[in-house]
């Protein structure tokens, strides 16, 4: 087991490596225009010099070399263009925990609600809980999330009479964006729990327990449930990461100074440093994810070990 | 003969498919003794699963019961929970065909009448250990916790002869093999503590060698824990080694009822007949196996007279009119074919019926 997460740690680290090297080689293919807010007004020389002094104008290796050596030492370098001459870390710091806070309560909520409802919509299939469960399934997926999140910032806050704009310090004006947020994750873990839970239904371990004489509720929570929520496992925290990142419009709707919409807006900007501390952040939540999930199916599933081959005894 | 525990009576069962009604169950009739091994044999689609799912109440939801009743003598206590419950001969008795809430069932399933699976490879739950899931019909049946169902699940898996129970107790199901497996199945089944034991097909996922453990096994339980049991197969040599008596089932009826001797030392129907025949240990090396020609009737179809006689080469003009009644052998023996009608001409089983007579005592072993 041990072994097992050192290897693949290794992995990771190569992972990391190599998405940092592509985005890195990437950033500086941009059109240098970008770098100049008033590049039209400006001289050959002075181009060259700006250039310099971004260290744009060394060989790739050495800015490479450069980046790692400065990476390993902690150091993600500083914002040139969003928070200029300020470190990119010391900015990152004060959102990354709000967007986390904000990812982690809708993906909580979600599978408060998301989990339930697909359970109910398993039970009752064909009848008007999974109707009415597909209806909104449905709705969801299909109206383009920025109609109903401006819906439920309009009258949501009329109903709570609250202000539109997001206040961290009140617990109120958490409510509705981490509602707005969940409702896609409900859809979804509702759709795949219910698909899951319904193809386990009609395995024969189910009949046997049918046989055995254990009623609809118990077969449901006790037998049906940990099998469906196997495949399920892996993908939470895939998820979640994707919750954090895919919160720009919530985000900008309700002026909450997350993460967000910030690659997007510094990659317009040509904030390499940015650009690049963002990416590293993103990859390593990602592999990390991608990790979590995997562990999270061997504590379900006792069939899927790290060290020994199915059917081993 | 001892008791019935379990009486068929003109069971009809059909089921509606796309639009069309298929006529799975054709009017069975069967009694079943406490304490008897009975088998049911036919070919794939005779209607012998249909039949005995109908006894823990495990019919499809497109299936429904026109006519019929299936009386069950062995509540006991129970029976005051049940409305569709009556008297007759045999004593008091409740009607599975009438019962339609689960909760009904629940009563029944298990305790009462449990089944075996036909494939102990997927019908153990894969992410609980088997302890667990034998403890589990400790607890619904039996009112077991704790300390106290640990103990009897490893009683029950000794039980079953499964080495090193304490350590198998704490396994999971893809950690034991296809014969231990079913071991498990069956602990499963004896620790809901049930009066009859229906057998689907059990041995026909195993390997050969398997096979004959997994048999000697069942019978061993059975008389340990005084059961009645129910085998469905069509494996005649599981027939032979294991059953008290057996029906034969063709296009949702029984054609012919008899004990297992009767059966298969003085077959009365033309199909038991072909069944026998075709058994590969009467086959003459060179010569081809013995099939029996033909499909079985459409059962989507109303069918009149004898189901079997277009395949039956000893077809008479009646069998294709009218519906044989049983014609009795014995007082054990019955079959239905108008062959057994004194007015029907005089036909002579085929040899393999004879030579079968004559390989009996090896057969029997």
């Amino acid at each position: 087991m041990l072994k097992y997460l050192l290897k693949r740690f290794a992995r990771s680290l190569f992972t990391l490596f190599l998405i940092l090297t592509i985005v890195f080689i990437l950033v500086r293919q941009m059109p240098i225009e970008g770098y100049f807010s008033n590049f039209d007004k400006m001289t050959e020389t002075q181009i060259q010099n700006g250039l310099e002094q971004m260290g744009l104008t060394q060989p790739m290796w050495k800015q490479l070399l450069n980046f790692y050596t400065r990476l390993l030492h902690g150091d993600l370098g500083t914002s040139r263009v969003y928070y200029r001459g300020k470190p990119v870390w010391d900015i990152l710091r004060t959102k990354l925990p709000l967007s986390v806070q904000l990812g982690s309560l809708a993906i909580l909520f979600s599978m408060l609600v998301g989990l339930p409802m697909g359970t109910l919509m398993a039970k009752y299939k064909g009848r008007f809980p999974d109707q009415l469960g597909t209806v909104f399934i449905v709705l969801i997926q299909a109206v383009p999330a920025a109609v109903y999140y401006l819906f439920i910032q309009l009258y949501g806050t009329e109903l709570l009479s609250i202000k539109l704009r997001f206040d961290e310090g009140n617990w109120i004006s958490w409510i509705l964006p981490v509602f707005s947020l969940s409702l896609g994750n409900i859809a979804y873990y509702a759709m795949w729990l219910r698909r899951y839970m319904v193809d386990e239904s009609n395995k024969d371990y189910v009949t046997l327990a049918r046989i055995k004489g254990a009623g609809e509720g118990r077969i449901m929570f006790r037998h049906i449930f940990r099998n469906a929520f196997v495949p399920m496992a892996q993908y939470l925290p895939t998820s979640f990461l994707n919750t954090v990142i895919g919160s720009i419009y919530i985000e900008s709707i309700w002026s909450i100074k997350g993460m967000g919409g910030l690659l997007v807006d510094v990659i317009h900007k040509q904030d390499n440093e940015m650009i690049l501390g963002i990416v590293l952040i993103f990859s390593c939540v990602g592999i990390l994810g991608l990790m979590l999930g995997d562990l999270l199916m061997t504590l379900f599933d006792p069939r899927i070990s790290f060290t020994k081959k199915a059917g081993e005894v | 003969m001892s008791k019935v525990i379990l009486s068929v009576r003109n069971l009809h069962v059909r089921f509606s498919l796309r639009g069309r009604t298929l006529h799975a169950l054709r009017g069975v009739s069967l009694d079943v003794y406490d304490g008897e091994s009975i088998a049911i044999v036919g070919e794939s689609g005779s209607g012998k699963s249909v039949l005995n799912k109908n006894f823990i109440g495990l019919l499809d939801k497109n299936g429904e019961i026109p006519e019929g009743s299936i009386r069950y003598y062995g509540m006991g206590d129970k029976m005051r929970h049940y409305s569709a419950a009556g008297q007759d001969e045999n004593g008091d008795y409740i009607d599975l065909a009438q019962l339609r809430k689960n909760v009904d069932w629940l009563r029944i399933r298990g305790s009462e009448i449990c089944m075996i699976p036909q494939d102990p490879m997927t019908s153990l739950n894969p992410l609980k250990t088997v302890g667990w899931q034998i403890a589990e019909a400790l607890t619904l049946h039996r009112g077991m916790k704790g300390k106290m169902a640990h103990e009897e699940v490893i009683r029950l898996l000794e039980d079953v002869r499964i080495d090193d129970p304490e350590r198998r107790a704490r396994q999971y199901p893809h950690e034991l093999s296809g014969g231990m497996r079913q071991r498990v199945v069956i602990a499963i089944a004896i620790a809901c503590n049930p009066r009859v034991l229906i057998c689907d097909e059990p041995t026909t996922a195993l390997d050969v060698t398997i096979q004959a453990q997994v048999l000697d096994l069942l019978r061993d339980i059975k008389k340990k824990y005084s059961l009645t049991v129910i085998f469905i197969t069509h494996d005649l040599g599981v027939v032979a080694n294991i059953a008290d008596r057996v029906a034969v089932m063709y296009a949702g009826d029984i054609v012919e009822l008899g004990l297992v001797d009767e059966i298969f030392f003085d077959p009365r129907h033309p199909y038991t007949w072909a069944l026998l025949s075709s058994l590969p240990q009467l086959g003459v090396k060179g010569e081809e196996l013995y099939a029996i020609r033909g499909t079985p009737p459409n059962l989507f179809q109303e069918i009149t007279g004898d189901a079997y006689a277009a395949r039956n080469p000893h077809a008479l003009v009646i069998d294709k009119r009218e519906l044989p009644p049983y014609f009795d052998v014995s007082p054990t023996h019955r079959a239905r074919t108008w062959l057994l009608d004194p007015r029907a001409p005089k036909v002579e089983p085929p040899k393999a019926i004879s030579k079968l007579k004559e390989l009996g005592g090896v057969s029997r072993g």
